[in-house]
């Protein structure tokens, strides 16, 4: 009962100062939404505060952890090299990475160019496109991590289960970019070609690709980007090959530091030049839309 | 043109739509059509004059009545011929509805589509005969410089004859416009509705127009017909069209109307 006053006196206490102008100066009307941003933050420090006094640290003295840290650091950003792997075979490794990425692309975008072309509000009836897209921002919600791990239940783990895993989140996200890319095309002009007797293929060929192709080819590139990012965690994550395995190896396997900095240079290139062609490739769509 | 101009080209027969329970958007239209007509349909807004014209393609489902085209009765026409049918009628629209980021020549060549099988048209397969058809039709609209240019790059009045251009490469009967001029300027609408009138004579394709402006029915059209409410309230010769009949179809409102067209024509 006692604690249960305080915090009620302690609330209004709170509540009364919120209200007086004074304490926040500046005299801006103090509405509901940033009394409650107030709020939030104070918590938020309240809580920082406490993790801070009451952490148990175990003995690590953060001196030493971070001097060690940055020193771990240092080997890996400044004196990259490698004693097992070849430079060939880490290059060898990229590409079954690259591979495997290109391969999870290429399906899903296969697949969702026909959920999207169905998901498409313009396309096909309110029902079907509401269905598709509830389902597909499901599949979108759970990390691809969780996909494939949840597919190594029956694929067991290793690369099997990471295309099928990474597809599939693959679809989802395609699917939604395509689907709205495709919902660029005005409904009067799929009325129109309707009207001179053109049939539902027709239009989707003729019509709606066409006119949203610039959109497709940025957005497939954009997931391939991202499709290598993960294939890169699948391989040490889930054994799937490539240099995201040979990274795990080298670094919680062998802690062959050197080795780690080696491969992460190797695929930091690659990611510039990912990159690279994706910033081409999208100026190159500015200028066109 | 065809040996029966008895026969008309097409026949509503009591047509009734509804979108909800409550109010006809058409209620009771009944007319025929001959061959080679240019018919103006006037109204208010909301008077349901693109409801009557997306009626005779099906475009929209009459919920009763009957719409006759050449003799065949639209209603029961399975999807391959209704097709067929699509085929016979082309639309032009206030807002063209053309494919924005293909080119002209692509856009003109869209409406051979109703033509061809499924995978033809997938494919984009034109013949060369079809292509000529287009290049001429382009021609005679006098867009042969934009042929290759992106449609958005047109100016409305262009984009209106790229409409036009699709809708006659279609070898259609009969064209259905949608308030064709409405989104032109006076001098592009002068030239869109002579296009349109010199189409029908030479061609001898037949007309529907749904418009806004009243003096522009006046001097294009053969037969005018007024609908308001859903109703059918004019039915004849724009000669006969009075001032009183067109207060009659537009109510109150009829002498701003008149005015603001006036003015909207004078100056072109
Ligand atoms: N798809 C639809 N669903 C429900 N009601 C509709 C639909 N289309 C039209 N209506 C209604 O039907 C009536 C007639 O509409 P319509 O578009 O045919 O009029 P209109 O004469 O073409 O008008 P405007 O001159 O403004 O284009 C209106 O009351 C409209 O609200
Ligand atoms: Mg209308």
């Amino acid at each position: 009962m006692e604690t249960e006053e305080t915090i009620n006196n302690w609330g209004q206490l709170c509540s009364d100062e919120m209200i007086s102008p004074d304490i926040f100066g500046s005299g801006r009307p103090l509405n509901r939404e940033s009394f409650t941003i107030r709020i939030f933050l104070m918590t938020l420090s309240l809580l920082t505060l406490y993790a801070l006094f009451t952490m148990d640290y175990q003995g690590v003295d953060i001196a030493k952890a971070t001097m060690d840290t940055l020193h771990n650091f240092k080997i890996i950003f400044m004196e990259p090299s490698t004693q097992r792997l070849g430079l060939w075979d880490a290059f060898y490794e990229v590409l079954i990475t690259l591979g495997l990425a290109f391969l999870t692309t290429l399906f899903g975008g296969v697949i969702a160019l026909f959920l999207g072309l169905l998901s498409a509000q313009n396309l096909a009836p309110r029902r079907i496109t509401c269905c598709i897209k509830s389902f597909v921002a499901f599949i979108r919600a759970i990390p691809t991590i969780l996909w494939v791990l949840i597919f190594a239940v029956a694929a067991g783990l290793g690369s099997a289960a990471a295309v099928i895993g990474m597809t599939f989140h693959s679809i989802s996200y395609l699917t939604k970019a395509y689907s709205e890319s495709f919902e660029e095309l005005d409904r009067n002009v799929i009325e129109a070609l309707s009207a001179s007797g053109a049939n539902w293929w027709q239009i989707v060929f003729q019509a709606v690709i066409p006119s949203s192709a610039a959109y497709l080819l940025s957005w497939t590139f954009m997931r391939f980007e991202i499709n290598f990012a993960n294939a890169i965690a699948m391989g040490a994550a889930a054994g799937a090959a490539g240099i995201g395995f040979d990274l795990f190896m080298a670094g919680g396997y062998y802690f062959d530091l050197k080795e780690v900095g080696l491969i992460t240079y190797i695929v930091l290139a690659f990611a510039i030049v990912l990159e690279m062609i994706a910033t081409h490739m999208k100026s190159n769509i500015h200028q066109k839309a | 043109m065809t040996p029966e101009t008895s026969n008309p080209l097409l026949e509503l027969k009591n047509v009734i739509k509804y979108y909800n329970r409550t109010t006809p958007a058409l209620a009771d239209i009944s007319f025929s059509i001959m061959d080679g007509q240019f018919i103006s349909i006037i109204g208010p807004s909301g008077s349901g004059k693109s409801t009557l014209l997306r009626c005779i393609n099906r475009m929209i489902e009459v919920s009763s009545g009957e719409v006759c085209f050449d003799g065949v009765i639209t209603s029961q026409l399975k999807k391959r011929d209704l097709r067929k049918l699509r085929t016979k009628i082309g639309m032009i629209f206030q807002h063209y509805n053309l494919v924005d980021r293909l080119t002209v020549i692509e856009n003109v060549l869209h409406g051979r589509l109703g033509y061809k099988s499924t995978m033809a048209g997938v494919l984009g397969r034109y013949s060369q005969e079809e292509k000529m058809q287009a290049h001429r039709i382009i021609n005679i609209l006098g867009l042969h410089d934009q042929v290759y240019q992106r449609c958005d790059q047109l100016s409305g009045g262009q984009k209106q004859r790229v409409g036009i251009a699709r809708a006659l490469v279609q070898n259609p009967r009969m064209i259905l416009c949608d308030e064709p001029i409405s989104s032109l300027d006076p001098n592009s609408s002068k030239i869109i509705m002579d296009l349109l009138r010199s189409i029908s004579r030479e061609m001898g394709i037949t007309f529907i127009v749904n418009l806004h402006q009243v003096n522009v029915a006046l001097k294009y059209s053969d037969r005018i017909i007024g609908v308001n409410k859903g109703k059918l309230v004019l039915d004849g010769s724009p000669d006969q069209l009075t001032t009183e009949r067109i207060s009659d179809i537009y109510g109150s409102t009829a002498k701003d109307l008149m005015t603001d067209s006036e003015e909207r024509y004078a100056a072109g």
